[in-house]
């Protein structure tokens, strides 16, 4: 009995050496603690594809960041990842934020869908708890003022703009002017904030949205009679907003329509951009335009960062995965400038960040706005060229020519 | 309850197309025919697509009502069946090089013998129990389903190419090659194989029902389940059938419209929804009701989604739900309720 106290107090005064030894400013902030970082993302359910790459991908900043010193303005602190699953429901992804906080997370990053980006942001809003969203896109999310919010991809209205404004351009570029599209888009939020951001860019710049056309993602099994609408609509392009299976049928059905329009643009489209779209669609996503938030694939540090993940998890590192890590970066650089992990000295470093990054085709730093939007967030437009997604638009990002018109059911065009 | 041969009520019909009607009138008036007269590829297309994915449903659905009509459970599984037949034709598909429509011979025998398993271990032992138990239980049953393929497939979508894509389909004295043209609208030829496979199947099935010692007996235990006892008919046998038939049928519609769905664990969910739609409106247990209903729904979907661009497709869908429920609970085809 007596030894193991005499042990205890012994340990309690080594440990109180190391604190003090190691303490610049801080004593309580040593080298032997650790800062928990929360990562919320739909691990199971439809959207698990995603979601766990998101995961993996915080988890394998965390350890980068650790790797190479942990946190020098807190004498080292290492960071600690945390998961949560949200299964992608908004009442699991609040709880699952609240049990994070209870549990000592500083920050959280996360979610995927903007229905649980809406319930996360409420609880760590309560909590006073930093929220970096990495992938959410629906403006509504920051529409609501709060302060511990932030989001590093750009919103619909942006995605929206930007969609317009690049078709105008890229098609005046290439001698083929737009001056009519069709619109094709899931019914959600997400496709109507983006489609009305569109419309509304689309218009000043002299562009007419001659049909909308919805349909619900979760239950569409064929959008032949879709296709149809938009080709008796007679428009120049075929522009479409939704996710990853819905944009497979949406390929299938036009290449049996065959609507004699000059392209099909995808705006912040969850199909058209990824690796797997040209596999899946075959010959139908020749030629498929999207604009849309993607990593830079001109830039070496993101080659190099993905083909790391891909050697540790045997997974691509998808666009949202890459949000997710550049996420941690952020908490990571504010944690550096507030010298503190107090959640709301680290709110207070992160509404001031000036984080260049190399990961995205930003025109800029990471910088929030007041709402917490980065307002240096733009989308870049890509293009299915050979069966490969390839970067076409904006020039300075562009790894080939756009092609336009781009009929992508044609035979050799 | 089951099976007995009805005829479609008149006045149900009557009701239903008045209703649809009425709905039209309301909205645009006069607009709708003019509409129509402009824009005839679009309402062909929709006649089309809504009777090629009807058919499907059809199929969906004659399980589903099956199992209702013979065991008196609502399979909540039901999706969750397809999906995991869907995966199968995939694994045999992708790894072993099978033609998709090959793989029916594997789906379907497979779903079979699951679902006489599932009826024989987990069901019978809630035959006797109240409602809830046994909806829970296949519902809880959906839910491991999904997230076990979930486990072993992930949630990436899957795909399976249509194998005639390329070379068309001998016919002997033609090859056909998709899509067809259908006075100006398309049908994509996977989309037609469905459907005609779908007919073909539900011909089977009735056939069995109707012509053969077996599907007598199943009628009997659907009607009658002590009287069926009485005369030496194995009740529970026939519930062990009957249950698996009903998997069978959903497994080969999942198998058939794999070829033009991306399949994902639940990918099942979607087909479960019409089903329950399309039942109550055939009449619950009704095995004709559900290929008529299947079809119904189909076009309802399409036409209204086609005359009333900017609303989902599936708000017609439950305005028909809806107005059945109100005005003939029973389905078109069913008795008194």
């Amino acid at each position: 009995m007596r030894t193991r106290v005499q042990a205890t107090l012994l340990m309690v005064a080594a440990a109180l050496v190391v604190v003090a030894c190691g303490g610049g400013g801080g004593a309580s902030q040593g080298g032997s603690e650790t800062i928990k970082i929360g990562s919320l993302h739909p691990l199971t359910g439809p959207l698990a594809v995603d979601g766990k790459r998101m995961d993996q991908a915080v988890k394998m900043a965390i350890e980068d960041i650790n790797k190479a010193g942990g946190i020098e303005a807190l004498d080292g602190a290492k960071l600690e990842f945390i998961s949560g699953d949200t299964k992608g429901e908004p009442e699991t992804a609040s709880s699952e934020a609240q049990r994070m906080i209870d549990e000592g997370a500083v920050a959280l990053v996360g979610p995927y869908t903007s229905a649980t980006a809406a319930t996360i942001a409420r609880t760590a809003e309560r909590s006073q708890v930093p929220f970096i969203i990495d992938v959410a896109t629906a403006d509504s999310i920051l529409a609501q003022g709060y302060r511990y919010t932030f989001r590093i991809q750009p919103g619909s209205q942006t995605m929206g703009e930007y969609g317009a404004r690049y078709l105008k351009e890229i098609s005046e570029a290439q001698g083929s002017p737009v001056e009519s599209v069709a619109y094709i888009h899931e019914s959600s939020e997400f496709g109507t904030s983006v489609f009305e951001a569109f419309q509304k860019e689309a218009q000043r710049l002299g562009i007419e949205v001659v049909r909308e056309i919805t349909y619900d993602a979760l239950n569409v099994s064929d959008l032949t009679s879709e296709l149809t609408q938009a080709k008796a609509a007679d428009a120049d392009v075929i522009v479409a907003t939704g996710y990853y299976r819905d944009g497979l049928l949406l390929a299938q059905a036009a290449a049996n329509v065959k609507p004699d329009v000059k392209a099909v643009y995808g705006v912040a489209n969850g199909a058209f951009d990824l690796d797997t779209f040209p596999e899946d669609a075959g010959d139908n996503g020749n030629y498929y335009l999207s604009s849309n938030y993607h990593y830079d694939a001109t830039s070496d540090r993101a080659r190099k960062l993905r083909q790391r993940f891909e050697e540790r998890t045997g997974e691509s590192m998808r666009t949202a995965a890459v949000f997710s890590y550049q996420a941690v970066e952020v908490i990571a650089d504010a944690l550096e400038r507030a010298g503190s992990s107090e959640p709301q000295e680290l709110r207070d470093a992160i509404a001031e960040t000036s984080l260049q990054t190399e990961l995205f085709p930003f025109d800029g730093p990471i910088e929030f706005d007041d709402r917490g939007q980065n307002v240096n967030a733009q989308p870049i437009v890509m293009q299915v060229q050979d069966g490969e997604v390839v970067q076409v638009y904006p020039e300075k990002y562009a790894q080939e020519e756009p092609i336009f018109p781009a009929t992508p059911w044609s035979e050799g065009r | 309850m089951a099976f007995k041969g009805r005829k479609v009520s008149g006045r149900s019909l009557a009701l239903l197309g008045l209703g649809i009607a009425a709905l039209l009138v309301l909205v645009w008036g006069g607009d709708a025919l003019s509409w129509a007269r402009d824009n005839r590829v679009v309402l062909v297309q929709a006649l089309v697509t809504g009777l090629l994915l009807g058919g499907v449903y059809s199929l969906v659905s004659m399980g589903l009502t099956l199992i209702f009509g013979v065991l008196d459970i609502l399979n909540f599984a039901h999706g969750a069946f397809m999906a995991l037949a869907m995966y199968a034709s995939f694994v045999l598909v992708a790894n072993a090089g099978f033609d998709p429509y090959l793989s029916l011979l594997v789906s379907v025998p497979l779903l079979f013998v699951l679902g006489v398993l599932v009826q024989r271990v987990l069901l019978a032992r809630v035959m006797d129990q109240p409602h809830e138990n046994q909806l829970l239980l296949t519902f809880g049953l959906a839910l491991l389903i999904e997230n076990a393929l979930l486990m072993v497939f992930t949630a990436t979508p899957r795909t399976v190419e249509f194998p005639y894509a390329q070379t068309g389909i001998p016919l002997g004295f033609a090859t056909v090659r998709g899509p067809l043209d259908v006075f100006g609208a398309v049908a994509d030829l996977p989309r037609v194989i469905a459907f005609l496979g779908s007919l073909v199947i539900a011909g089977g099935l009735f056939y069995l029902l109707r012509r053969t010692s077996l599907g007598t007996a199943i009628r009997a235990v659907a009607e009658n389940p002590d009287g069926a006892a009485m005369v030496g008919i194995d009740v529970r046998r026939m519930h062990m059938i009957a249950f698996g038939l009903g998997t069978a049928c959903v497994a080969a519609a999942g198998t058939l419209v794999l070829p033009f769905l991306s399949l994902q664990p639940t990918t099942g969910e979607q087909f479960n929804v019409i089903a329950f739609v399309v039942v109550v409106l055939g009449g619950l247990g009704n095995v004709v009701g559900a290929l008529v209903g299947g079809i119904l729904i189909g076009l309802v979907q399409e036409l209204g989604g086609a005359f009333v661009p900017g609303v989902d497709k599936l708000f017609f869908v439950f305005v028909v739900f809806v107005l059945t429920l109100l005005l003939r609970p029973q389905g078109l085809f069913g008795g008194k309720p």
